[in-house]
């Protein structure tokens, strides 16, 4: 019984929002479109960072390839569905350069190593003539064509962002699913021996190289397909916003304050970041210092639950589940 | 000629606000083997503090240094104690732990600037910000060499600390070996508390003087911590005088690219940035490792061609 209970919940909550447009406002499936990113964010980082241990500060860098290949490729009369595999190829032919050689590195040098990387990557987008250099690129808009065609009484406006809002959705699924799938899969054991001590899974013949250049290519991809759908719904990107080195901290925060490493840590972790960023971003005083509540979030987590929201919830389970009986024995024997 | 002596004179002037900034970084790596990536915050809080006694205080920005570096000191050690302190013990290689706590310290510190100064750039103007000195044909920007008489200062007298005093010396040897320096007697955490005041102090007055030079915003530690790296890592991360030549290596090259147009000026940082990358993959231990390395590669050709004698002689 126990073991239908998350799937279900899962197939349940899906069916909920695939049927939102049914009986949601626009403003509340905006919020669902923007928590969905950051759940395929935090997802997406997941495979590197949680699964295999590989902490990156630099995949703003994957984000914004996929964007640019997007918009860069619309202005040239791309279908802008048809771009999201070139910026998945991308940035997945980019993870697999930059991972080779910086693979060697271990724990903080690699990550050191990649905020090196993103920020160089966001210094030359910022500086080339063909990116729209720091101003940034807008993109046409000549979608919302697919949804038009099978419902012709849907207006116009209304089918672009119902394409956009069933995309976020749809990636979100996928993206899940296939952490889901890796986490029951050989992939993901070796993931897991290589975070554990990697000389051990060297030692037993894990090629730890090989598996974390898959595992980083895949997470990159992925990333690049939330970048460009990040592009086709706001239109507009510029090297300040999907390569900023802010978008790369959230990402890492998410699935470190929800709890690194598993299927729903990152997925709390998005939902509640998100849902805090959208709250949060209205109040005035909070526009620039958003981040201050991570901030102390991270140190909190860090000092003194390292499973991050997840193993807070564990605890309070297990305290809860460790108190009740004895409280009933105590109970019984007073009585 | 004079292009190329006032780009070596200006860049070995940068050099030692690089080295200041740097150093204290590597104080810490070497102590607690930890990244701190709060240095930023604390460039940027210094800057501030500095910018704060200047304006209200009317104090001259050179001489802040006296107030923030004990002031951040104290911070420094109180961070130590009650945050950093209380990880657990991750052994000699660095946990992605620390890194990810001191993160989060740093976003606590940008966010903090944001909130109290907003986002507004600032730059500090005194009596003598424009004026320079000329040296034969070479014009010296007259705040760029208050920075660099600071940073020597500074510079030198941490020297004498490390190299004469108890506490340099016992800083010396949990930098080498943290077990062994506790079996004669040192107590690490101790020390490990004071060179993590000493760093955080280290970068607050760097970015007090970084501010004379340079506009700030709550988030301009961030180029400075990656130059910080690359500075480290090319330098070494464990020696005072290998930081300084990892400076000056950046300086220059910095200083020698805006002249020459190696490639174009917006390029400045990436360059850095990939070359930190590179530095890292190349060489970890430092171009210092790598020179004791070809020392040892050259070493046994040069005793065959020249005799044993010849090389112990020298």
């Amino acid at each position: 019984m126990k073991r239908y209970l998350g799937p279900a919940a899962a197939a349940l909550l899906v069916i909920a929002l695939f049927s939102g447009p049914g009986y949601l406002e626009r403003g509340s499936l905006n919020d669902i479109w923007n928590v969905s990113l950051y759940v395929v964010l935090a997802s997406a980082w997941n495979i590197m960072g949680g699964m295999a241990g590989q902490v990156s500060f630099g995949y703003s860098a994957f984000l914004g390839m996929g964007a640019y290949a997007t918009v860069l490729l619309c202005l040239h009369g791309w279908n802008a569905y048809a771009t999201i595999p070139v910026g998945m190829a991308v940035a997945a032919v980019f993870a697999v350069i930059v991972g080779l050689p910086t693979f060697r590195l271990r724990g903080p040098y690699f990550t050191i190593a990649t905020i090196g990387v993103s920020e160089a990557v966001r210094v030359f987008a910022q500086g080339v003539e063909w990116t729209g250099g720091s101003s940034g690129r807008r993109m046409p808009i000549q979608y919302g064509d697919f949804l038009h065609k099978w419902l012709p009484d849907v207006p116009r406006g209304q089918a672009i962002f119902l394409e956009n809002y069933y995309a976020m959705l749809i990636l979100a699924v996928v993206v899940v699913g296939t952490v889901w799938y890796i986490q029951r899969s050989r992939f993901g054991l070796a993931l897991a021996a290589i975070k554990q001590d990697i000389d051990a899974a060297e030692a037993l013949g894990v090629s730890a190289t090989w598996f974390k250049v898959r595992a980083h290519a895949l997470s990159a991809a992925l990333m690049a397909i939330a970048g460009s759908l990040f592009a086709i719904n706001f239109q507009y990107i510029a090297p300040n916003s999907v390569f900023a080195f802010n978008m790369s901290l959230q990402i890492v925060l998410m699935p470190v304050i929800g709890g690194v490493g598993t299927l729903v840590g990152p997925i709390i972790g998005g939902v509640v970041f998100g849902y805090l960023q959208i709250k949060l971003l209205t109040i005035q005083a909070l526009r620039d210092s958003n981040l201050l509540i991570y901030g102390m979030l991270l140190i909190v987590v860090m000092l003194f639950e390292p499973r991050g929201v997840l193993g807070l919830i564990d605890r309070v389970v297990k305290f809860v589940g460790r108190g009740l009986p004895k409280a009933r024995k105590e109970a019984r024997h007073a009585a | 000629m004079v292009g190329f002596l006032s780009a070596t004179l200006n860049g070995i002037l940068v050099a030692g606000l690089y080295t200041m900034m740097s150093f204290g970084l590597a104080l810490i790596y070497g102590v607690m083997k930890l990244v701190n990536l709060a240095h930023a915050g604390f460039i940027m809080l210094g800057a501030y503090a500095t910018f704060a006694l200047y304006s209200q205080f009317g104090l001259d920005p050179f001489l802040t240094g006296i107030i923030t570096g004990p002031l951040f000191f104290f911070i420094g050690m109180g961070l130590h104690k009650y945050v950093v302190r209380r990880l657990p013990e991750s052994g000699n290689t660095p946990a992605v732990q620390s890194l990810l706590l001191l993160f989060g310290v740093w976003l606590v510190l940008q966010n903090l600037g944001y909130l109290i100064w907003g986002g507004d750039t600032r730059s500090i103007l005194t009596s003598y910000t424009m004026k320079s000195v000329s040296l034969g044909p070479i014009l010296i920007a007259m705040p760029q060499l208050m920075v660099f008489l600071v940073t020597s200062v500074t510079g030198i007298a941490l020297n004498y600390v490390l190299a004469k005093t108890y506490l340099g010396k016992a800083i010396r040897a949990v930098t080498q070996n943290k077990g062994a320096a506790q079996l004669v007697g040192i107590n690490a955490p101790r020390i490990q508390m004071i060179a993590f005041g000493l760093g955080i102090a280290l970068a607050a007055m760097a970015g007090g003087l970084t501010s004379t030079i340079y506009p700030f915003t709550p988030d301009f530690g961030r180029s400075f911590l990656l130059k910080a790296f690359v500075v480290t890592v090319l330098g070494g991360m464990e020696s005072f005088w290998g930081v300084a030549f990892g400076a000056g290596l950046i300086a220059l090259l910095e200083q020698y690219s805006a002249m020459y147009n190696f490639y174009p000026n917006v390029f400045t940082d990436a360059v850095t940035f990939t070359l930190l990358v590179v530095a890292l993959v190349v060489m970890p231990k430092g171009l210092p490792s790598v020179g004791n390395q070809l020392v040892k590669f050259v070493q046994p050709w040069f005793e065959k061609t020249f005799g044993r004698k010849a090389v112990a002689g020298s």
